[in-house]
């Protein structure tokens, strides 16, 4: 009779994990990135993974993440123009370049970005 | 009874407990992936708004809004995000992902800035955001939206729309299409999307490309190309806080402020050295980095009275690593944060182009103009405007002073945060 207790609470213990939400892990892959881009530094380093897989909007996203809670985070801000570029949205690209002048960013890193971005825009892209 | 009766009996209750409670669960989307100051979700269409606390679930059928000064992304589980920007509402109607078949996405913003940006491209699907006036399929790009009297203010600055006329501030949207372009880099694909409202269908396929409805029934005025004026007034609805930090930290204005103060001097902020985020010029870290640098070299002014703005907001406080890898709740805010609290409006004070140390004198002579950390000020920000972000209704005062915190930035909703912003609508 006893042996028969652990088969039953196992039974209604399965019950509730049938009940979870299938989406969890991806739920906490959600809350992973989210977690991943808490600071500038984590941020940048997280979106520049997505860049080198090709998830150019994904990368973006987190950057907007960094920018939301670090609105100062200038490094952030010139990865961002500069995504903004890889995705061709040159108004974009121009407009964050723009803002950034004269707001502590170094000329020479703005200079370079600004010239990588229209070097860009002079090559098709392969596809 | 007995005992296996009993455990039978349980087990059956316990099941009948949480098969309904399996059936009635609301489905979750997404994830509140980034909180700033005042945002509250109805969960299913429930009247009761609670506070956003950071990284929460986000079902299908709530209703999200923010407040003035606030910011939300949620990603949704295909890696879509939806940000909005300050006083928005925002509705997941409904989403449908299967990773082998893609996404199907409706949701709604009944007023606001919004932008949104498909995820996990190549799948298929498609999504459809709708306004009070427009419906706006998207198919694997980023789109930007406003909805209300901002979108009347933005558009009647474009020629295309004729000066936004016979519009109306409660529903007007303005939809503008940000990429990817035809030339994008990249595991993404060129985006576009279409516009339908008053019976008529109009298609933006290149960046930058906006359409305007002005009220309902009638038809999208455009295509047109945004201004970069335009674009700038967009992008600072949707992120209000860097919009702030820009007007903050604009550099020597190429114009007059509205409100200039002549008892103050043109002070240009000193560069933060060391400081990696708000600070140090990009590539060219400084010693110590993460040291404190906000607001030093600009204490009061001999000249001014204690309690007035003194100089332009700069950069937030340092942060330490600590509190950025684990957000902590915004602290109380303070009077400064409050725009109800004005007495006397001010302009932000102007700047001064050159970076010349401070008049006071500092703790140790540097060879840069290193700041050095000065009391808290008790004075209140005054509402700022700028040639970039002109004043709309939902623009708020940046801080006025470089040494007390902007309001509640930097530090994401961890859970109510009582008094951080006003207006909420």
């Amino acid at each position: 009779m006893i042996a028969r207790r652990p088969l039953l609470l196992a039974a209604a213990l399965s019950l509730w994990v049938i009940a979870l939400p299938a989406s969890a892990e991806t739920i906490d892959e959600l809350e992973a990135l989210s977690r991943g881009s808490a600071t500038p530094v984590a941020g940048i380093a997280l979106a520049r993974r997505q860049m080198g897989r090709g998830e150019l909007t994904d990368a973006l996203a987190s950057l907007e993440r960094v920018l939301i809670n670090h609105p100062h985070a200038r490094d952030a801000q010139l990865l961002r123009a500069s995504l903004l570029c890889q995705l061709d949205d040159r108004a974009g690209s121009t407009t964050e370049f723009g803002q950034l002048r004269g707001r502590g960013v170094s000329e020479q890193a703005l200079d370079t970005a600004i010239r990588e971005c229209d070097a860009l825009s002079r090559q098709r892209p392969a596809r | 009874m007995s005992r296996t009766r009993k455990a039978a009996v349980l087990a059956a209750a316990l099941a009948s407990c949480l098969a309904p409670a399996a059936a009635n669960a609301p489905t979750q989307v997404g994830i509140a992936a980034a909180v700033l100051n005042r945002v509250t979700i109805a969960r299913g269409g429930a009247a009761q708004m609670r506070p956003a606390v950071l990284r929460q679930q986000v079902a299908m059928a709530d209703r999200v809004e923010t407040g003035s000064r606030s910011q939300l992304q949620i990603l949704l589980l295909d890696r879509s995000t939806f940000t909005v920007g300050a006083n928005a509402r925002l509705t997941i109607d409904r989403f449908v992902y299967d990773p082998a078949q893609g996404r199907s996405m409706s949701a709604s913003v009944a007023k606001g800035a919004f932008r949104f940006m498909s995820g996990r491209p190549g799948r298929g699907g498609n999504s459809t955001i709708a306004t009070p006036v427009a419906s706006i399929g998207i198919r694997g790009t980023i789109v930007d939206g406003v909805v209300g009297a901002d979108a009347i203010a933005i558009a009647g600055g474009e020629r295309a729309t004729g000066g936004a006329r016979d519009s109306d501030p409660q529903t007007a949207t303005l939809v503008l299409l940000r990429g990817p372009g035809a030339n994008t880099r990249g595991n993404v694909l060129p985006g576009e999307i279409s516009v339908s409202a008053g019976g008529k269908t109009v298609t933006l396929d290149r960046p930058l490309l906006a359409v305007y409805v002005p009220r309902a029934g009638a038809q999208p005025i455009g295509p047109f190309a945004l201004s970069l004026s335009g674009l700038n007034r967009v992008q600072g609805l949707i992120f209000p806080s860097l919009a702030e930090w820009r007007l903050a930290t604009a550099p020597a204005p190429s114009g007059a402020y509205p409100m200039p103060m002549p008892q103050q001097r043109r002070r240009r902020p000193p560069v933060m050295v060391g400081d990696p985020y708000g600070g140090g010029p990009i590539g060219e870290p400084g010693p110590g980095g993460g040291m404190p640098g906000y607001g030093v070299g600009i204490p009061s002014l001999p000249s001014m009275p204690r309690g007035t703005a003194q100089s332009p907001p700069r950069d937030p406080p340092p942060r330490t690593s600590t509190t950025q890898q684990e957000p902590v709740p915004v602290a109380a805010p303070t009077p400064a944060a409050d725009p109800t609290q004005y007495q006397q409006p001010t302009p932000p004070p102007p700047m001064e182009p050159t970076p010349t140390p401070a008049p006071t004198p500092a703790p140790a002579p540097t060879p840069a103009p290193t700041p050095t950390p000065t009391p808290p000020p008790t004075a209140p920000p005054p509402p700022a405007t700028g040639p970039n972000y002109p004043p709309t209704p939902n623009d708020a005062p940046p801080p006025s002073d470089n040494n007390s915190p902007p309001s509640t930035y930097g530090a994401p909703n961890q859970g109510p945060q009582p008094g951080t912003t006003s207006g909420k609508n």
